[in-house]
């Protein structure tokens, strides 16, 4: 068996796992021919990460078999966190199933892999009635802006504009972006679309991979899941599925 | 109390949040004999209303049911009907536990001595018939739904399992195991920080699930030979189960030999023991068959009248309970499963 997969910094595992860390805290990797993948939610089912990174986003890649192998989020973390920016990042898993990440030039960390998860999540299977894309940095403030009054996040989108907000105990927010202003790159919409979702799924992913990556793509259905797509640098897509809330 | 199956099956860790949005069936006496073991006052006296009634168990079914509704989780309670005849030997043994109990307890406490007092109070728990009254009155009020079983609440709820009605039965008894249910969650209705017995420190208890196909695949047994062992280390039906016969030897002898009436060494006291009998008590309990499992609405203002004017809660907290759930129902999402098919 061949594994081994290079990046030349640390950014793009950093971006993984404060992406992973939002919902779980062990993973399964599954490596292939094609690159490292990672699908999960987390224990109550609102959230899915689906993460595919494919061989050409790495400096070096090899792996002639399919492998899985799961670790312990905080355990890999603390780990890559010793990095520094521009140390490059080699992992492989040794004869006797070690991880073995090699960072920058002189450090060769070995740690424990824990029993893989065998489950084959399926994705939500959605038509998506509207797209935006937003300046990530933007949709970071308009999360932040909701958050003061409310838990949750409304939006609502139309062929001209997408509005953002929310409501609490305390008062209401309403945000909107025009079609053509610069925070919002693309808005096409099939149909007039409105959703709400959990802040407290929202908030820690777009604040964990949101400033690794330009635009995010936002898709939905009225009442139906909301999917965002990261384009990150050197590590392909991420994408983030998030159940609607139920309405009283 | 239970066999111990503790050694050779697969338990694994797991959090109350992931059974959101499933249907639990909660071994119900198992669930209150807890709480009122549990829920007491410093000096190991249950909680009482102003009449002098215990209501241990309906501050545990109150705020268990708070939080699991507020997670999403579907609780169905399984109540237990007549025991089975050959539980009345691990019937009258627990009686005299009881009895022994109470007579350290008093001395305990007219000795000053609180720590023993209390250790020696859960002892003498005992459920009393009203108890599951009120508990099944509350539940109603909470639009929980509940089942009575014809004998044994496990078997039942077992059944359920089996036949997808719902998602895990949940007690602390293993025997679950060994009435076949798919899977038992241990720990679902006492998770959270629990004091020690007898020592001043706490230890988080985190529920665990078992699956039964994984654990009979790990041993490499069936669940026909599961039982035997169940019969072999002991059960509530031959409490004493055989003499120097542990889990380990348990499953040495039944993968040697196969079956009970195959292992040389035991065949003796075997013929003793109503072991068939066992077997089918096991095997093919008397069940309860549900055609569906129905929930209503909580009742917020009776469940206030209820506790806080005839059973002496107090009504800050019990308010205070209610409308943390009515926020979280309010705040919930949906889970991505029903749109995975």
């Amino acid at each position: 068996m061949v594994f081994l997969a290079k990046t030349s910094t640390s950014d793009e595992w950093k971006a993984v796992i404060s992406a992973i860390s939002t919902l779980v805290e062990e993973a399964t990797f599954e490596s292939t021919v094609e690159g490292i993948t990672f699908r999960g939610m987390d224990p109550s089912h609102v959230a899915l990460i689906d993460i595919s990174w494919p061989n050409s986003a790495f400096e070096k890649y090899e792996c002639d078999s399919d492998i899985k192998f799961g670790v312990r989020i905080d355990e890999f973390s603390k780990l890559i966190k010793r990095a520094e920016k521009n140390d490059s990042i080699e992992i492989s898993i040794s004869e006797d199933n070690m991880l073995l990440v090699s960072v920058g030039k002189n450090k060769k960390y070995k740690m424990r892999l824990i029993e893989s998860s065998a489950s084959d999540t399926p994705l939500p299977k959605i038509t998506y009635d509207a797209k935006i894309a937003l300046v990530s940095t933007e949709f970071d403030k308009i999360l932040g802006d909701v958050q003061v009054v409310s838990d949750y996040l409304s939006i609502s989108a139309s062929s001209t504009k997408a509005s953002f907000s929310g409501r609490g105990d305390s008062g209401e927010v309403l945000i909107t972006l025009e079609k053509g202003m610069e925070e919002i790159p693309e808005i096409s919409v099939k149909q007039d679309s409105t959703a709400t979702y959990s802040l407290e799924y929202l908030n820690p992913i777009v604040k964990a991979v949101g400033n690794t990556t330009g635009t995010v793509i936002c898709e939905y259905s009225t009442a139906k899941p909301l999917r965002i797509e990261f384009k990150v640098a050197n590590i392909g897509r991420i994408y983030f599925y998030l159940a609607p809330r139920v309405e009283s | 109390m239970g066999l111990d199956l503790k050694h050779l099956i697969i338990r694994e860790k797991t959090k109350l949040e992931s059974f959101s949005s499933k249907v639990i069936a909660i071994d119900a006496y198992n669930a209150i004999y807890q709480f009122l073991a549990i829920i007491r006052g410093p000096d190991g006296y249950h909680l009482t209303d102003s009449k002098g009634n215990v209501t241990s168990h309906l501050s545990g079914l109150f705020y268990r049911n708070i939080n699991f509704l507020s997670l999403g989780i579907k609780p169905v309670y399984v109540f237990d009907g007549k025991p089975p005849s050959l539980k009345a030997a691990e019937i009258s043994r627990r009686k005299q536990i009881k009895k022994d109990a109470t007579i350290k307890y008093e001395k305990a406490l007219s000795d000053g001595d609180k720590e023993q007092a209390r250790k020696y109070a859960q002892q003498t728990t005992s459920m009393k018939d009203y108890m599951a009254e009120d508990s099944k009155h509350l539940l109603q009020l909470f639009g929980i739904p509940f089942i009575d079983a014809p004998s044994e609440g496990e078997a039942t709820a077992a059944h359920l399992t089996i036949t997808g009605k719902v998602y895990a039965s949940a007690s602390q008894d293993y025997d679950s195991v060994l009435f076949g249910a798919k899977k038992l969650i241990r720990n679902f209705t006492n998770s959270g920080r629990r004091k020690l017995p007898n020592r001043n420190s706490y230890i988080d208890v985190e529920p665990e699930i078992i699956e039964l196909e994984k654990s009979l695949r790990g041993l490499d047994i069936t669940r026909e030979q599961l039982v035997d062992i169940g019969i072999l280390i002991g059960t509530d039906f031959n409490p004493d189960g055989f003499e120097r016969v542990g889990p380990k030897t348990a499953l040495k002898w039944i993968k040697e030999h196969g079956k009970l009436e195959n292992i040389p060494q035991i065949q003796e006291k075997l013929s003793e023991i109503e072991y068939k009998q066992i077997r089918k008590i096991f095997l093919h309990p008397e069940v309860a068959d549900v055609s569906e499992i129905k929930f209503g609405e909580t009742d917020r203002a009776e469940i206030v009248d209820y506790l806080c004017n005839e059973r002496s809660f107090s009504r800050d907290r019990v308010e205070s309970s209610l409308n943390r759930l009515k926020k979280s129902l309010e705040k919930r999402s949906h889970t991505l499963e029903q749109w995975m098919n």
